[in-house]
């Protein structure tokens, strides 16, 4: 089966997800999917009620991977995430119990609410895909995938993540309103947090294994990695910005390019799959400068994206 | 900041005296003065600033000029009048003030100025006037138009930059027609006109006979006389044959029609030579003494050695010479003693005596010689062009009171003296000498150079060549070698060098002569065997395609990329006309391009094309195929 025969898994699970279920949520839905090709975390960024959770439930329903959910509060501790040793007085001794982390989809719910001290440990768990409780490490499943979400910083009761946190993120996106139509569809019927757990799975763990090689395997010309290179350094000499791209970031950025040029069909990276994951990849990471900082981050990215030319010969 | 005006009447003024200096000196002295006043008003009104001189009074005052120089057209004289008219036209346009239209005007009539020029001369130096004044004419072309929008505009440094700039470069473009043209156009070898009294064409050097007695002073005339390709000879051997004269009437030596047939018998190594002569009446050809055979059609052979040609006069020739340079020939066979050993029956007995006295002691031909020879070297004689015996007793004035005169004394006396003695000889007219450049790798000969010297038989090795006037006593100092080394010398042969490849490779430049040369070689490439050709090229061709692949190599992308970019090209111009998609290039993305198109043809071009561009490979043919289907039938 080929690659692009086999890209057709994912696109008909992305459609039936859209059509059926969370109508007008394409874009969200479509960099969650790039975000379990690539194995990265992705952070949804909105207001609460605009169905964050629900976009984190529908796609652990239909991959049929196990799911764990963490609420962040203030005074969540790591151990309620990570789990920890209880003495069993049956055996006579401390036996580990698996915190919600051991899932292959994780949504940690209005990460921002959690205390640094859990946040680090959290992003530790993402990055290492281990947990370590007194001395003994523990290997998070395959695949595995973090689904935060955060509500605005300015929201009151919030410890806002630091960049370096931030540049952990594969991929940071809003969901944004639904347009009017789909909306009112949406009051009409009511929640669908019922239909989801009903959900029946259309694709399966070793699909998704053997997705992510594809991903890998898809070819990046060097003209394209010329115009990554160019777009990230861009941010590095921009009088807009204090911090520049990170290398992690352009990893990152040809990365999801791999992933989205997959999902088009296609096995080699095009330079308009890099434009378009540009701002979902590196908005999030970018650090303004103090006076600039009410600027929109995406809009200083499409400002850069649209001075460097791309390459077309 | 410059101004515009200024510059262009500068230009204005150099077009101008671009075109009267060439043809200033073949003017008659009414437009010579008008010009010269023309310039110098014209300058004294363009530095006042003010121009009394209205262009109305001007045109006016050509008319007369006009009708002056018309009545003066005849068919006998048809040159002189336009080209005054010319130059009295240019004179009046420079006098005035130099509007846009009068600078036109002056261009224009420098520029026939010049080309009349050509009637008169066809000397290198017209391509040195003409380069400059095309380009010339070039950047005041543009700076005209600048004036033409603004009379008074001022242009910056930089500017002024630009517009030199691109006006150097017009002409320039057209040099691949110029290399186009050249082949092909008609030409002359001649100036149209003026042939008939130009100095190239030669009545001196040496002559049909030789006279000693008949001036006082030789006159020497450094006209050039012909120049010989070739490589460099020694001194000794740098006689240059022309005629042979055989027969002494009175005081003369003449060619005497009839020559004796002999048979030459040629040995040692030959020198070949190319030979250019200048246009000249005589006929005879020189070649380096002694020719054996000189390849020119039309031409008369003689068994003494001399070569006349009976074709047209007109033109500049050119021939190869082959030539046995030893001063040495034998003869196969006898040669009719009588002949050369006649002398006329009024000789002075004072000159036979003198031979009588001189040989009697000896009887071989070649003993004669050496006594004679030491005669001469040890009478205390010397060359001169000047204060020499005239009369019809010249040469016994000379052998025996003045004692010196030029060659044709030497060589007269020394055959009369020969023959007196009976030893077989004959006078030989020709060259002597020549500087070599080194640049060309040629003898230049001019006339000054020409000489008489004497071949005598020697019974048993063959003609011998004399040449009585190194026995001077002043021999020395008049053939020295310390004359070639001079730094006037050797500009004078550089400067000649130009002048040689200017008639070689431009006035005489003949096509048929070129298209006759590439005919005769694909006639030979006719009767090779094909399989020594690819020996004999394969080496060729095997670097060509290493230099080729090499190229391929190095240069893949910037030499090959252009199917992609032309295709990419019409692909864009299409899209924005069929779907108003305009965009600056690479603003959007192929797929983005389509995605915006939604036009299913669209996708498909962008997917071949994309497909190959970001895979790092070019289009194959069946995708580029498709691709400019999928172009030619429209979205």
């Amino acid at each position: 089966m080929s690659l692009t025969a086999r890209n057709q898994v994912f696109t008909n699970m992305l459609e039936t997800l859209s059509r059926d279920y969370l109508q007008g949520k394409e874009d969200v839905l479509r960099l969650s999917a790039i975000a379990l090709l690539t194995g990265g975390h992705i952070l949804i960024e909105d207001l609460p009620g605009l169905g964050k959770t629900t976009v984190a439930l529908a796609l652990a329903g239909i991959t049929g991977l196990s799911f764990g959910r963490v609420q962040c509060t203030s005074d969540l501790l790591p151990s309620d995430i990570t789990g920890l040793s209880i003495f069993n007085r049956d055996d006579g001794r401390f036996s580990f119990q698996h915190g919600p982390i051991f899932n292959n989809i994780v949504l940690l719910d209005e990460i921002n609410r959690a205390m640094p001290r859990t946040q680090s440990a959290m992003l530790e768990a993402m990055e290492e895909r281990r947990v370590t409780v007194e001395g003994v490490t523990h290997h998070l499943p395959e695949p595995f995938m973090v689904f935060a979400t955060q509500n605005p910083s300015d929201q009151s009761g919030t410890f806002p993540l630091p960049e370096s946190q931030l540049d952990r993120f594969l991929i940071c996106t809003d969901i944004g309103y639904p347009e009017e139509i789909l909306e009112k569809q949406i009051i009409a019927g009511g929640g669908i947090r019922e239909r989801i757990s009903e959900m029946m799975p259309l694709v399966t763990r070793e699909e998704i294994l053997a997705a992510r090689r594809d991903v890998q395997s898809v070819y990046l010309s060097a003209k394209v990695l010329d115009y990554i290179y160019l777009l990230v350094s861009a941010t590095r000499t921009d009088d807009l910005i204090q911090t520049g791209l990170s290398t992690r970031a352009a990893i990152n950025l040809a990365q999801a390019s791999k992933a989205s040029a997959y999902l088009a069909g296609r096995d080699y990276v095009a330079p308009d799959d890099v434009k378009n994951m540009f701002q979902a990849v590196c908005a999030h990471r970018l650090v303004l400068r103090s006076e600039m900082s009410a600027i929109d981050r995406g809009g200083v990215l499409r400002t850069i994206a649209s001075r460097i030319p791309l390459p077309l010969v | 900041m410059v101004s515009i005006k200024f510059l262009a009447s500068i230009l204005t003024y150099s077009i101008g005296l671009c075109g009267l200096l060439p043809l200033f000196p073949w003017l008659t002295s009414a437009p010579r003065l008008a010009l010269l006043l023309g310039l110098a008003v014209g300058l004294w009104q363009d530095f006042k600033g003010n121009w009394p001189f209205k262009t109305w009074m001007q045109n006016g005052a050509i008319v007369p000029v006009f009708l002056y120089y018309a009545i003066q057209f005849s068919r006998a004289n048809p040159v002189q009048p336009v080209v005054s008219i010319l130059a009295i036209m240019l004179a009046v346009r420079l006098a005035g003030e130099k509007t846009v239209r009068h600078s036109l005007q002056i261009q224009a009539l420098s520029l026939f100025c010049l080309a009349s020029s050509s009637l008169f001369d066809l000397s290198p130096i017209f391509l040195l006037y003409l380069g400059l004044m095309l380009f010339l004419v070039a950047i005041a072309l543009v700076l005209l138009t600048f004036q033409d929008q603004e009379n008074s505009m001022l242009l910056p440094k930089r500017d002024l930059r630009k517009v030199l700039i691109a006006g150097g470069l017009m002409p320039l473009l057209s040099l691949p027609l110029l290399l186009f043209f050249f082949p092909i156009l008609p030409r002359t070898q001649m100036p149209l006109w003026n042939f008939l009294s130009s100095p190239t064409v030669r009545t001196s050097g040496y002559s049909d006979k030789v006279e000693p007695g008949v001036q006082p002073n030789a006159g020497e005339s450094r006209a050039l006389a012909f120049r010989a390709e070739m490589g460099r000879q020694t001194p000794q051997r740098l006689y240059w044959r022309g005629s042979v004269f055989n027969t002494m009437q009175g005081n003369r030596w003449v060619r005497a029609d009839g020559v004796p047939p002999e048979v030459p018998v040629f040995s040692g190594p030959k020198v070949d030579q190319l030979i250019y002569p200048e246009l000249s009446v005589s006929r005879v050809m020189i070649g380096l003494d002694r020719p054996t055979e000189i390849s020119l059609n039309r031409l008369k052979r003689s068994p003494d050695g001399v070569f006349e040609y009976s074709g047209s006069l007109n033109k500049h020739l050119n021939y190869r010479a082959s030539s046995a340079p030893d001063g040495l020939v034998a003869v196969k066979g006898a040669i009719n003693k009588p002949f050369y050993t006649k002398l006329p029956v009024d000789i002075s007995p004072r000159i036979t005596g003198l031979a009588a006295e001189i040989v009697k002691a000896v009887n071989t031909d070649r003993e004669k010689i050496d006594l004679l020879e030491n005669y001469f070297r040890n009478g205390g004689y010397r060359y001169s062009m000047t204060g020499l015996p005239t009369g019809p007793d010249a040469l016994e004035q000379f052998l025996f009171i003045r004692k010196q005169g030029h060659c044709e004394f030497f060589a007269s006396a020394f055959a009369v003296l020969l023959r007196s003695a009976g030893v077989p000889c004959r006078l030989v007219g020709g060259f002597k000498g020549g500087n070599y450049s080194e640049l060309g790798g040629y003898y230049l000969v001019s006339d000054d150079m020409a000489h008489v010297w004497v071949e005598a038989y020697i019974e048993g090795n063959g003609w011998q060549r004399i040449d009585p006037s190194s026995f001077a006593a002043n021999a020395g100092e008049v053939w020295n070698d310390k004359k070639s080394r001079s730094l006037i010398l050797r500009m004078k042969l550089t400067l000649d060098y130009l002048n040689y490849e200017w008639n070689r490779s431009v006035i005489v430049y003949d096509f048929e002569q070129q298209f006759e040369y590439a005919r005769k070689a694909g006639k030979r490439l006719q009767g090779i065997n094909p399989a020594n050709i690819l020996r004999n090229i394969f080496p060729y061709v095997l670097a060509i395609a290493l230099l080729i692949a090499l190229l391929f190599v190095v240069r893949r992308t910037s030499l090959f990329n252009r199917r992609e970019e032309r295709i990419l090209k019409r692909f864009l111009r299409k899209v924005e006309k069929e779907h108003g998609i305009s965009v600056e290039r690479g603003e959007l993305g192929l797929f983005e391009i389509a995605e915006r198109a939604d036009n299913q043809r669209v996708s498909e071009f962008s997917g071949i094309y994309a497909g190959a561009l970001y895979r790092d490979r070019r289009l194959t043919d069946d995708e580029y195929r498709r691709l400019q289907q999928i172009l030619r039938e429209g979205f």
